[in-house]
């Protein structure tokens, strides 16, 4: 009885679902054949990959003898893992990138939001000249940027310090790896979000801003009382981003190694996993390393994108 | 870097974030796949084709030399970084991907790991043993690893002091200094002289500088017996180098700066630099390095490096070797042309007379013509080679290098990195122990300590 009934509303449930997948189908032909190059290219260049780097965290390189006979590649299950979270170059790396994020983020975001806020009050002219001049610097490759920088931060060939220094002030730019870096980044940076947040500013309703200048407040007092607060969701939205993006940090230190052996071989953890991988030929270890560090930014994402959900959520409900 | 671009003013999903990070894994990945090597060289009279990696000082010459001469083997040349500047990491990476050319050079030091790695092929049986007696037998024995024969050596490194003749003078120095003791005394000198001058440099940025003075003081880093490594990198011999420089950097004698890099070159150029610790192949490069420079030429001079005490001693400071990669056909149109460019006098002769090279070639014939094509006005037309010759004379037996010097390297590299913030080049030796022995037992050798 009992079990016929089931039956009998499981096969109900099939078809019903059946019939309606069909319909489905039919409607979303098109945008599927449409999505599916995408789909494609994303399994050939990050699916694929990342299941690679996984297979690889698996295996270590093992040797006898002295170490000149045909390497054995075994399996080591996670112990590459293991090595590069108990390694204390792999862990300073994280915390270079926190003590960068520390300095780099409020920064960057103040002088951006600065240069925006000027750009929307009314005493700015030339704004289409001025957000083109400071986006500039964002149009300027990575690496390009970081070798100009590191000129830059030379003693005996750069302008700028040779001119301080005549000055009287002596400045040790490449002993301050940390410092050198955050200024290559704010310059490359500042001008790119300026352009978001200002964005953000022609979005706000004039009617409110007239309101407050009705009611007395100064440009100051706009700015700091109603053009920030309306905008509060672009300028964590950066700030998130910015966190993100900075757990990838590798160009820059990269070129400015060359000048400054301050940068260790490990200063990030992509160059962690750089260096394992073409300096110490240990692609278990690099591949381990890499593993955890799209792990840490996919936690951060998925942090990222709960909370601006759960935020834009609670708007529409208060709107309604 | 920063904000990724990709995600940038739409909703984010994780998987943005996701996949930009996966960007390395990419990179990683893209590096491991198998490629398929070339053909069987041709037998139907056809030149065989050969691809060749380096860098040295000249090689584009002695390649297009080569080339005009030959008619069954031609070369096809791409120069790479230096190996430290990158050139070995493209050669691992190469080797690794399948498609390595069919020979490369490496530095002495770096051919062990390379050979562990297995991107080296054994040529033992493609070198007889009359080229073999060719060689200096220090270039031989670095070449051989577990009693075979990995490489063609090209040229043997003996240490030596470039110096401003013009700048020691005024300093009251008469002599270049003979021992460490009259080195530091002269440092003090030209310090004296001239504040802002100093005798030479110290370089964090590569350690093979502070190696070949351990090696020159009778260290022993490696040494391999039956199948366990020994590893003595923080020994008595190497402490009695780390203690003096230690102090040459304390007092501010010498300089801390990043090797070749523009700092060293611009403090070179303005002569606040008066010296530096190089070794025969440095002649080319200094040379090159300050021609554009006014004035520079005819002041620098050679002269032996500095010992303990004050008898000839040298280690040996880069020197690089041919090598024929593991998955290439064409072993033997390579050995023929590492061959030709080894131990030839045209293949010496096209190198050094490109002007920018001054190596010490490893077969002691060539030096003869080595010396007759390099011109010596830069050193004031010194007979160069004949320091080069003592030197090369002195070079210690018995050196090793280990199967891991790019983790040896990478750790004391970035501990000597910590010098201006308060590290010791103390505590770099003892990194590049620790990381070495770890690293050994990593690979599954036995190490006895």
């Amino acid at each position: 009885m009992i079990d016929s009934a089931t039956r009998t509303t499981a096969t109900r449930t099939a078809a019903t679902s059946r019939a309606a997948n069909v319909r489905r189908r039919g409607r979303n032909g098109a945008p599927a054949l449409l999505i599916a190059p995408f789909f494609v290219l994303f399994t050939a260049t990050m699916l694929v990959p990342i299941g690679y780097a996984v297979y690889l965290s698996l295996f270590t390189e093992r040797r006898s003898g002295l170490g000149f006979g045909e390497p054995e590649t075994v399996l080591t299950g996670l112990a590459n893992y293991g090595r590069a979270l108990t390694d204390p170059a792999y862990r300073d790396g994280y915390l270079t990138i926190a003590q960068y994020c520390l300095l780099y983020i409020p920064v960057m975001i103040g002088l951006s939001l600065a240069v925006a806020l000027l750009l929307d009050s009314v005493l700015a002219r030339a704004k289409r000249f001025l957000q083109l001049a400071l986006f500039l610097p964002h149009a300027v490759p990575g690496i390009i940027a970081a070798l100009v920088w590191t000129y830059l931060y030379t003693p005996g060939i750069s302008p700028v310090l040779d001119a301080l220094n005549s000055a009287g002030a002596q400045l040790d730019v490449l002993g301050h790896p940390l410092p050198a870096v955050v200024n290559m980044a704010v310059w490359e940076w500042t001008g790119y979000n300026m352009i978001i947040f200002f964005a953000a500013l022609q979005a706000v309703p004039r009617e409110v801003l007239e309101a407050a200048v009705v009611d007395g407040a100064g440009a100051l007092r706009t700015a700091f009382s109603i053009k920030i607060p309306l905008i509060k969701a672009s300028i964590v939205m950066v700030g998130l981003f910015t966190v993100i993006g900075s757990l990838q940090l590798f160009t820059e230190p990269m070129i400015l190694r060359g000048a400054s052996p301050g940068v260790t071989s490990t200063w990030t953890p992509n160059m962690y996993a750089y260096t394992a991988a073409f300096e110490r030929n240990d692609y278990g270890l690099a591949a381990a390393a890499s593993v955890l560090l799209a792990l840490a930014a996919a936690l951060l994402s998925f942090i990222v994108t709960r909370a601006t959900r759960a935020r834009s959520e609670r708007r529409t409900e208060a709107a309604r | 870097m920063s904000t990724p671009r990709t995600s940038g003013r739409r909703a984010l999903r994780p998987t943005a974030a996701l996949t930009a990070s996966a960007l390395s894994i990419t990179l990683l990945a893209a590096c491991g796949s198998n490629g398929g090597s070339d053909a069987a060289p041709a037998s139907d009279g056809r030149p065989v084709t050969i691809t060749f990696w380096g860098w040295a000082k000249g090689t584009k010459e002695v390649v297009d030399a080569f080339n005009a001469s030959h008619k069954d083997v031609q070369v096809t040349f791409e120069q790479i970084p230096s190996g430290v500047a990158g050139g070995y990491a493209k050669i691992s990476d190469a080797s690794k991907a399948g498609n390595a050319p069919d020979v490369f050079n490496v530095e002495y030091a770096a051919l062990p790991d390379f050979v562990s790695q297995g991107a080296v092929q054994d040529i033992t049986k493609l070198v007889s043993a009359d080229l073999k007696a060719k060689y200096l037998p220090q270039a031989v024995e670095l070449t051989t690893l577990a009693k075979s024969q990995w490489a063609l050596p090209l040229d043997a490194a003996p240490q030596a002091l470039f110096y401003r003749k013009d700048l020691f003078d005024k300093a009251g120095i008469t002599a270049a200094p003979k021992t460490w003791d009259e080195y530091r005394a002269d440092a003090q000198k030209l310090k004296a002289a001239n504040p802002n001058t100093r005798i030479g440099t110290f370089f964090p940025d590569d350690p093979s500088t502070f190696e070949a003075l351990s090696w020159q003081a009778g260290a022993q880093w490696f040494t391999g017996q039956q199948d366990t490594w020994s590893v003595d990198i923080a020994g008595t011999r190497t402490k009695g180098v780390t203690d003096y420089w230690q102090q040459l950097v304390a007092d501010d004698l010498v300089r801390v700066q990043p090797s070749f890099s523009q700092q060293w070159t611009a403090s070179l150029q303005k002569g606040e630099t008066a010296g530096y610790l190089g070794a025969a192949w440095g002649g080319g490069v200094l040379k090159s390095t300050l021609a554009s420079t006014p004035d520079a030429s005819g002041k620098w001079a050679v002269a032996p490096i500095p010992s303990w005490d004050g008898k000839p001693a040298s280690g040996m400071l880069g020197g690089s070797v041919f090598a024929v990669s593991k998955n290439s056909k064409k072993a033997k149109a390579a050995v023929e042309f590492a061959t030709w460019a080894t131990t030839t006098p045209e293949g010496i002769q096209a190198r050094i007379a490109s002007g920018t090279s001054s190596l010490f070639p490893a077969d002691p014939e060539l030096i003869p013509a080595a010396k007759a094509a390099f011109n010596t006005d830069f050193y004031g037309g010194q007979d160069i080679y004949s320091v080069f010759v003592d030197s090369s004379k002195s070079i210690r037996q018995g050196w090793t290098w280990g199967p891991t010097m790019g983790v040896t390297n990478n750790a004391m590299k970035d501990a000597f990195g910590k010098l201006g913030q308060g590290g010791t080049i103390q505590s770099a030796v003892d990194a590049a122990q620790q990381g070495t022995v770890a690293e050994l037992k990593n690979r599954g050798l036995k190490v006895a300590q």
